[in-house]
């Protein structure tokens, strides 16, 4: 097992548990291969901030100007009932 | 059922549902449609084109598109998969009428890591002092966050904000993507290890510690 090979699976499988025997290969590679190790740690961190980053929110007002543009949208075409259309 | 990312009510009536009303020509669940989208269109949005005046003409766009085409849509995808569809497109649109493209890499192409001609690893890789959970979220980390995510080219950002970070499975993200599955698996790999190169200076700070 080389790491170029290693690379290439872990980064397929981050997420999953593995327990094929290519999987196990690759559990034995990294035990012994401190910067695969090492590489796999700091992968998964980094996903792991961005998925912990603070998410954007909807800008105050997005909201009525979008229901806006489908309105102006509807005036246009009229093909579909929007969001402002009279029952 | 996966509704797409946090904005989705599982509990509530389903996506078809909802679909199935609007074109019976039930007025309030388009409302309700947009309703339960718009956040999320917003943030996938902001998240790639990493500017909020953009992001929100993308979302209009996108919901626009959805007005005009909701009857082409055939029900063989989940629709969050073809809302994604409309939104990666409208993003991609963005992207091409902008400047945006001077703060990602010129490389069309990422490449992967380095190997020795053995396949081993060219550079010895550090190990970073704190886990994502032993860190506050601070602004500087954010920043540099930030930066590097828009370094990197479009099309991988893409790839990453779909597959890694809003949780859409391979298969969708190559139909969003309208790629192959081994495209999709190829570029983030690259996206990942690039983004990861790209904190290691901030992350394992001077001791560059071994494992």
């Amino acid at each position: 097992m080389k790491c170029r090979d290693a690379y290439l699976h872990i980064c397929d499988n981050l997420d999953e548990q593995i327990d094929s025997p290519r999987c196990r290969e690759i559990k034995a590679h990294l035990k012994a291969c401190p910067d695969c190790k090492a590489f796999l740690t700091t992968l998964k961190k980094t996903v792991g901030l961005y998925r912990t980053m603070p998410q954007p929110k909807l800008p105050r007002g997005a909201h009525s100007r979008l229901v806006h543009a489908l309105a102006t949208e509807e005036k246009k075409g009229g093909a579909r009932s929007g969001p402002n259309s009279k029952s | 059922m996966h509704h797409i990312g946090k904005g989705g009510r599982p509990d509530k009536e389903s996506d078809e549902a909802l679909i199935a009303r609007i074109r019976a020509g039930d007025k309030k669940a388009f409302t309700a449609l947009i309703k339960r989208y718009e956040e999320t269109v917003y943030r996938f949005s902001f998240k790639v084109c990493r500017d909020p005046v953009k992001a929100e003409e993308a979302m209009q766009d996108t919901f626009i598109n959805v007005f005009r085409k909701l009857d082409s849509f055939d029900g063989k995808s989940k629709f969050s998969t073809w809302l994604y569809t409309i939104v990666t497109n409208n993003c991609r649109m963005k992207h091409r009428q902008t400047r945006a493209r001077a703060a990602e890499e010129s490389l069309d192409e990422l490449m992967d890591p380095s190997f020795t001609r053995e396949g081993k690893m060219a550079h010895e890789i550090a190990q970073w002092d704190d886990t994502p959970e032993d860190r506050m979220m601070g602004k500087e980390l954010r920043e540099v966050l930030e930066r590097s995510i828009a370094r990197l080219p479009e099309d991988y950002r893409l790839v990453f904000v779909l597959r890694d970070i809003d949780g859409n499975s391979t298969e969708e993200t190559a139909s969003i993507m309208g790629i192959t599955e081994e495209a999709t698996k190829s570029r983030l790999r690259r996206a990942r290890a690039f983004l990861r190169e790209q904190l290691d200076p901030y992350m394992a700070g001077d001791g560059r510690r071994r494992a």
